[in-house]
């Protein structure tokens, strides 16, 4: 069974001229693939990126994540679903600037309900995987680029989840960093981590196993 | 979610997001805890004047009135204006039978006399009055006794001695047994007495000579004219509507016109009471009012600060959102960080009203004057609770605002 099944897919922005940014959408991506999805901007990929990662909702069609329904979920079983299958991964880091390494690694923990100590230690666990075991009590403004992105995949990872969506992870980092987190993900996936990496770089695009790429709100040249 | 008081990461970050912007914070803790020692400060400053009244009116019959004579403002009978004329015995017995009045007393006074022992001289008033002066006047008796009964009836040499007057002519001796002169005549001391009141009629007490009425019309020949008569009324009547009543009675007993309304001088004690009691019920009010406004202040200045970090804070709520907070764990994050603030400042301010009220009441007390400008602990916990339910309401529409924020608007605002 795959771990994401997009069956017909749409989705339409209402308003002065309603946008239908994605067209019957179909796709499965199966367990332990690394998956990047490529489209130009306004091809409607972010808002594909934001219904994978239920983020967002879609009009019709069928979305199953991990053999859950993904359709009209409350705005708390939305939250668990997030917080329990889904690690995000975004070009801004968007890391939380008050909340050093660890902590920030660890906030997802925060709302299992964990405990302090154990999400800390899972959190160091996590950056010591990644290399930043010495960066660990370092506060974002400290890090580099690399490093920040570094510390969001490891936050993206302490939750154990099923999928990492991947948004532009190196829309912001140079080529050296970004071929490092290439690497990571590429590391990662073969420890069998499901990957999604949503891209318009078509360098990030050939080190994915499959290309899935979005033209005016439609898959084309489906592999 | 475990509770999150019980997590120490939840506090964490509701200092380290209140640090972050130190000086707004501290502006407006500074609003809540200036509302706080306001209202604090003004509920226990009407209390302590509350206090400080009361004090004067205490051992004070308060349903009183006062009734005297002075010149005639018409012609009458005969008689020109501005004749000088006094109340005497048959008046108090008039009034004394009309129905309400409860009791009636006459007294008279010189100011100004010289008391003597051996060569021991005081210059004080001397007051003769009624046993029942005491219904009135509640005064302390230090030593031996009042005026009573027989000491009126035989119009006895006796007297009871103010307690500083006691103690400039006797020192720390009992002047019980002893005799003293005022204006040639001796009398003996059979008593002490000290004003338990601050208020004074004829006079303080504590400085005065006091001997019986009958006693003191014969020795300054005064007839049977009275100079001050007090009236008591019973329960359920009033002095206004037996002011009436008590002219009239008083007029058909001298040549005094029907419409002459200066002839009689009629004090009601309890309108005064009334009026001042009022006044402090006023006074309350507007301290209550004004601080309650100031206190409202701070915490919409609170509920403001909350509204400018909601937005501020777009993002990283976004961010929580995405990585699994429910819409309560984040509205529990943003009341808490209000709560917190208007808990700290207020509980501040309250220190530091009750730190001037200290201030205020040691002050009075080194003057004598000790009062109660002090909170009561059920008024600070009472103003606790308050400004903890408004700190919190004043978070809530700022943390259904951030409750709203779509994780989506905010990952996409790069």
């Amino acid at each position: 069974m795959p771990i994401i099944d997009l069956k017909d897919i749409n989705k339409t922005y209402q308003g002065a001229v309603p946008l239908h940014v994605l067209k019957d959408i179909n796709l499965e991506i199966e367990r332990g693939e690394l998956v990047s999805i490529m489209g130009s901007s306004g091809s409607g990929k972010s808002t594909l990126l934001n219904i994978l990662g239920i983020l967002d909702t879609y009009d019709t069609g069928e979305y199953h994540l991990g053999g859950v329904l993904i359709k009209n979920l409350s705005e708390n079983r939305a939250a668990e679903l997030r917080n329990r299958m889904i690690g995000f991964v975004f070009q801004s880091f968007n890391l939380i600037s008050y909340k050093n390494a660890v902590e920030n690694v660890a906030l997802p923990l925060f709302y299992q309900g964990v405990s302090r100590k154990k999400r800390n230690r899972l959190a160091m666990e996590q950056l010591e995987r990644l290399g930043l075991a010495d960066r660990a009590h370092h506060l974002p403004g400290e890090l580099s680029g690399g490093q920040k992105q570094r510390v969001a995949i490891a936050r993206s990872l302490i939750t154990n989840p099923s999928i990492i969506l991947a948004d532009e992870p190196t829309g912001a980092l140079d080529s050296k960093t970004s071929h490092d987190v290439m690497q990571i993900f590429r590391q990662l996936n073969a420890e069998g981590m499901t990957i999604v990496i949503v891209t318009h770089d078509p360098g990030v695009g050939e080190q994915t196993n499959r290309i899935i790429r979005l033209v005016d709100g439609q898959i084309i040249d489906r592999p | 979610m475990i509770n999150p008081i019980f997590d120490i990461e939840n506090w964490k970050e509701i200092f380290a997001t209140l640090s972050r912007n130190k000086t707004r914070t501290f502006l407006t803790a500074f609003g809540i805890f200036w509302g706080t020692a306001m209202l604090a400060m003004l509920l226990g400053g009407a209390n302590g004047l509350r206090a400080l009244m009361s004090k004067q009116f205490d051992g004070f019959a308060t349903n009183t009135a006062f009734v005297w004579g002075n010149q005639t403002s018409m012609p009458y009978k005969g008689f020109k204006k501005g004749m000088y004329w006094s109340l005497d015995t048959e008046d108090l017995e008039r009034v004394g039978k009309i129905p309400g009045i409860k009791d009636a007393t006459g007294s008279l006074s010189h100011w100004g006399m010289t008391i003597t022992y051996g060569r021991q001289r005081s210059s004080s008033g001397i007051m003769g009055v009624m046993p029942s002066y005491t219904e009135f006047m509640h005064p302390i008796i230090v030593e031996g006794r009042f005026i009573n009964d027989t000491d009126e009836s035989s119009a006895r040499k006796v007297c009871v001695l103010g307690k500083r007057v006691a103690s400039t002519l006797f020192g720390s001796d009992s002047p019980l047994g002893k005799n003293i002169a005022v204006g040639g005549i001796y009398y003996k001391v059979v008593g002490v007495c000290e004003a338990r009141s601050e208020m004074n009629v004829n006079g303080n007490l504590s400085e005065s000579v006091i001997i019986p009425l009958s006693t003191m019309r014969k020795a300054f020949n005064y007839g049977d004219a009275i100079g001050l008569m007090m009236l008591i009324a019973d329960d359920g009547y009033d002095f206004k509507t037996l002011e009436e009543p008590i002219k009239q009675a008083i007029r058909r007993n001298h040549p005094i016109h029907p419409d002459d309304n200066k002839a009689i001088e009629y004090m009601n004690i309890s309108e005064m009471f009334e009026m001042i009691s009022n006044l402090f019920l006023g006074i309350s009010l507007l301290a209550g009012f004004v601080g309650f406004g100031t206190l409202l202040a701070g915490i919409i200045g609170v509920g403001n600060i909350m509204w400018v970090i909601v937005k501020e804070r777009t993002t990283e709520i976004g961010i929580r959102r995405a990585l699994g907070a429910k819409p309560r764990d984040i509205i529990v994050q943003i009341l808490s960080e209000g709560v917190v603030l208007t808990f700290i400042a207020g509980v501040a301010g309250i220190c530091f009203a009750v730190g001037v009220l200290g201030g205020v009441n040691y002050l009075m007390t080194m003057q004598g004057n000790p009062a109660g400008f002090q909170l009561s602990f059920g008024m600070a916990v009472g103003i606790t609770v308050v400004f903890a339910v408004l700190g919190t309401a004043a978070g809530i529409i700022p943390a259904v605002k951030a409750m709203r924020i779509k994780p989506i608007e905010a990952i996409n605002d790069k």
